[in-house]
């Protein structure tokens, strides 16, 4: 998939992604080992955009399971297609019907429409979700398992299994293994710890908030309209923001949407009165919102 | 380099980081795919394969600057140790290294062309035969470096170079460039030396860390509580976190397991009914286990100090497994701290707790007004999930020990638990009035160090509520 560290931090740069050499590392590692990256790291500091640029740039497919409380296997990985098979049975009732006419038994009738099973159950009445879907692909795709850490233990230890053979056994189907180990990006904003043997198979990347070099050219990529002179301000601003102490701190996602709004609001620099009116783009909680406002010359001072 | 990766994961472990085997050899192998070419790289392959929480990594930091050298800072040292290079010097030495009949040492070889890290993998590999691993105190260093250096042939060296002067004379050479040459081939020999010495100095660095990690785990949480000084009590904090993970870590997996029960007869039969009778779906009862109340009162007084705050610490990160943690600390005056908890973040609480709280710190111990105070004023609050832990040393300075207020107290709530910093051979002698609080507590320990004190509170957490008493 690369060739080198050097090789990913340019395509994820011609995929419009600052990657640090860090991340470049810890990418190349993983398509070199074959093994899932698991990311973790405060919310929105790109940790699912790097996995759509990943599957941008290599020419993946995405496929993305979004975990919440109550995911299930049966959404996770595949379900049968009920009411389908209910309308087909109806649909076919005659010729079921013509099938055992003739049936000299009951236990006779029974083991011929035995026979037929397959027909039932088989591919055509099951709805692969993600993870069946990852395995089943014709090609590699990526594979991005969104906030693992909102799902249940339970669920991870069953990923784990899914993510250790890549293989998944239906029941009335058999074992279908995967044609090609896809590349598995997790992400977790570590709301619970995770279990060790989910860690153990993974190759660990923690991202953090970008240092304020990093920061300023991802703002230049995604907002090119921004001036360079405020983009600097921006930056400088938010990195004394991260600096005080507030119950959640702008990511990296909030300052682009800042610079979106200031230039949309056509500002040249960064006057108090502007900050203030679209200071709640960058910080959400109302007492962090208050505290910022309070301390707003220190955090426009050069 | 494999070896000396395994090694330093091995100090990792030692330093509480664990690491499984497939790990390891995923490290191994993400260090063969990226090379030794880039520290920085090199160390990102390491950490992601190797670290998987991100509090470890401060430590792994630490033991990586040990145990890899940083190559490039040491090439430029090197430069500096050699001054400014001359670049026909170098030329002409290389042009006479490469010429035939020119059989050299390998030292020598080593010493003229070598990069810093040939040379550090040499240095290594004699220090092995040279008995490091018994390096133990800093006074070895110097014997350890000669003990390593005199296992190079430095003969064969001299004679080496003593030739080399001899053809570069033959050859014409003027003094002047002779000398400058003489100069470069003794400050490269100075260079490596000095490196012998440095690779001496780092390996007995690495080992004085271990031994500290080590004396910080064991003998610290061996030490006795009151004995601690400051910089002892900041290492604490760490040791006390981890133990409240440890305890936590268990627990989670216990309420895991209590998930099971018996059968539950009447919700199976009611959702049977959906199924013509058949039981399809089968309920379990499960055992609710009520999690208590925790109020924990502090004796502040500065005999007790450190007791107390690694207690409030404790119980603090455990929070999660009791549904209420309410504290009070008292030197006779008794107050409520528990709101500090809720507006600061815990050290600061703990901080305020010891020293900023509204009462009297410069007076006497006075157990008996304290309890007494505190039936008068909380009875109300009391019920019969509320355990209480009372951490004091029981020593009343003669003053009425009220016995009456803990055993008033005693009979609201579930239990009271007292932890003693004194020693057990101490208790009513003197002053103390331990023998006088024990009948109304269901359980007095001693607990003069954080050991025993993890040990109180592991029981608390696992068993005390389920006796259900």
């Amino acid at each position: 998939m690369f060739q080198s560290v050097e090789e990913v931090q340019e395509r994820f740069r011609e995929g419009r992604y600052i990657a640090s050499r860090r991340v470049a590392t810890v990418v190349f590692l993983a398509a070199r080992m074959g093994r899932p990256v698991l990311i973790e790291g405060p919310a929105g500091v790109g940790k699912t955009e790097l996995a759509k640029t990943l599957s941008e740039v290599s020419g993946r497919p995405l496929i993305r399971l979004q975990c919440y409380e109550g995911l299930d296997e049966g959404k996770a990985l595949y379900e049968w297609k009920y009411a389908k098979q209910l309308l087909y049975t109806q649909l076919l009732r005659e010729r079921i019907g013509e099938l055992i006419a003739d049936a000299p038994s009951l236990p006779d009738a029974v083991a011929r429409i035995a026979g037929q099973e397959d027909a039932f159950f088989s591919f055509r009445f099951l709805s692969p979700r993600p993870l069946l879907q990852a395995i089943l692909a014709t090609e590699p795709v990526v594979l991005l398992v969104d906030e693992i850490d909102k799902a249940e233990p339970e669920f991870e230890a069953f990923l784990l299994e899914v993510l250790s053979d890549f293989q998944v056994s239906v029941p009335e189907l058999g074992t279908v293994g995967a044609r090609h180990i896809p590349f598995v990006v997790l992400t977790s904003n570590n709301a619970r710890e995770l279990s060790d043997g989910l860690k153990r198979r993974c190759l660990h990347l923690f991202i953090d908030f970008p240092a304020p070099a990093d920061e300023l050219a991802i703002i230049r990529l995604k907002v090119p309209e921004v001036p360079a002179e405020l983009a600097k301000a921006v930056v400088n601003a938010v990195q004394k923001i991260r600096a005080m102490d507030l119950r959640k701190l702008p990511s990296v996602s909030e300052s682009l949407d800042w610079a979106r709004s200031l230039v949309i609001l056509n500002a040249r620099e960064l006057d108090p009165a502007i900050v203030e009116s679209t200071l709640s783009m960058l910080v959400k909680h109302e007492k962090d919102l208050e505290r910022v406002k309070g301390a707003l010359d220190k955090v426009l001072a050069d | 380099m494999d070896q000396r990766i395994l090694e330093f994961i091995g100090d990792l472990r030692r330093a509480e980081i664990r690491i499984s085997p497939s790990e390891a050899l995923d490290a191994l192998s993400a260090s063969a795919e990226i090379g030794l070419s880039d520290r920085d790289t090199f160390r990102t392959a390491l950490a992601s394969t190797l670290i998987k929480e991100s509090r470890d990594l401060a430590t792994f930091e630490r033991l990586f600057n040990l145990y890899f050298l940083d190559l490039q800072a040491l090439g430029e040292g090197l430069q500096k140790a050699l001054g400014p290079e001359d670049p026909r010097v170098r030329d002409l030495l290389e042009q006479l290294l490469g010429e035939e009949g020119m059989e050299l040492d390998d030292l020598t070889e080593l010493l003229l062309r070598g990069q810093g890290s040939e040379m550090e993998m040499a240095i290594r590999a004699s220090g092995r035969g040279a008995g490091l691993e018994r390096l133990m105190y800093f006074l070895q260093v110097g014997f350890f470096s000669r003990r390593i250096a005199d296992s190079f042939d430095w003969s064969a060296v001299e004679a080496d170079l003593e030739r080399l002067m001899k053809v570069l004379e033959e050859r014409g050479l003027d003094p002047g460039q002779l000398a400058r040459i003489r100069n470069y081939l003794e400050l490269r020999l100075e260079a490596f030396k000095r490196m012998i010495r440095q690779h001496v100095e780092r390996e007995l660095e690495r080992r004085a860390w271990r031994q500290g990690e080590k004396l910080t785990r064991e003998v610290l949480s061996d030490k006795p509580l009151f004995a601690l000084t400051a910089d002892e009590v900041a290492q604490m904090k760490n040791v006390v976190a981890r133990l409240a993970r440890k305890i936590k870590d268990a627990l989670a997996l216990r309420q895991r397991q209590e998930q099971r029960g018996r059968l539950d007869t009447r919700r199976t039969t009611r959702k049977s009914l959906q199924y013509g009778g058949v039981p399809m779906e089968i309920y379990l009862k499960r055992r609710h286990r009520e999690k208590p109340k925790l109020i924990t009162i502090c004796d502040v007084s500065d005999s007790v100090r450190n007791a107390s705050r690694f207690m409030l610490q404790l119980v603090w990160n455990l929070q999660e497994c009791f549904s209420r943690v309410r504290s009070y600390a008292f030197v006779s005056e008794i107050a409520e701290v528990t709101q500090a908890f809720n507006t600061y973040p815990v050290e600061r609480a703990i901080e305020w707790a010891l020293k900023g709280a509204p009462i009297d710190y410069h007076c006497r111990s006075d157990f008996g007004y304290a309890f007494s105070r505190f039936a008068r004023t909380e009875l109300d609050s009391l019920d019969r999930k509320t355990t209480i832990l009372v951490l004091g040393d029981a020593r009343n300075n003669y003053n009425d020990p009220q016995a009456w207020a803990l055993r008033l107290i005693r009979e609201r709530v579930k239990g009271i638990i007292w932890l003693n910093p004194e020693g057990q051979w101490g208790w009513g002698i003197g002053d103390s009035v331990m023998p006088m609080y024990a009948p109304s507590c269901d359980y007095v320990r001693e607990c003069r160090t954080i050991a025993q004190l993890g040990e109180v509170v592991d029981n608390l957490v696992h068993h005390w509520w389920r006796k259900g008493r």
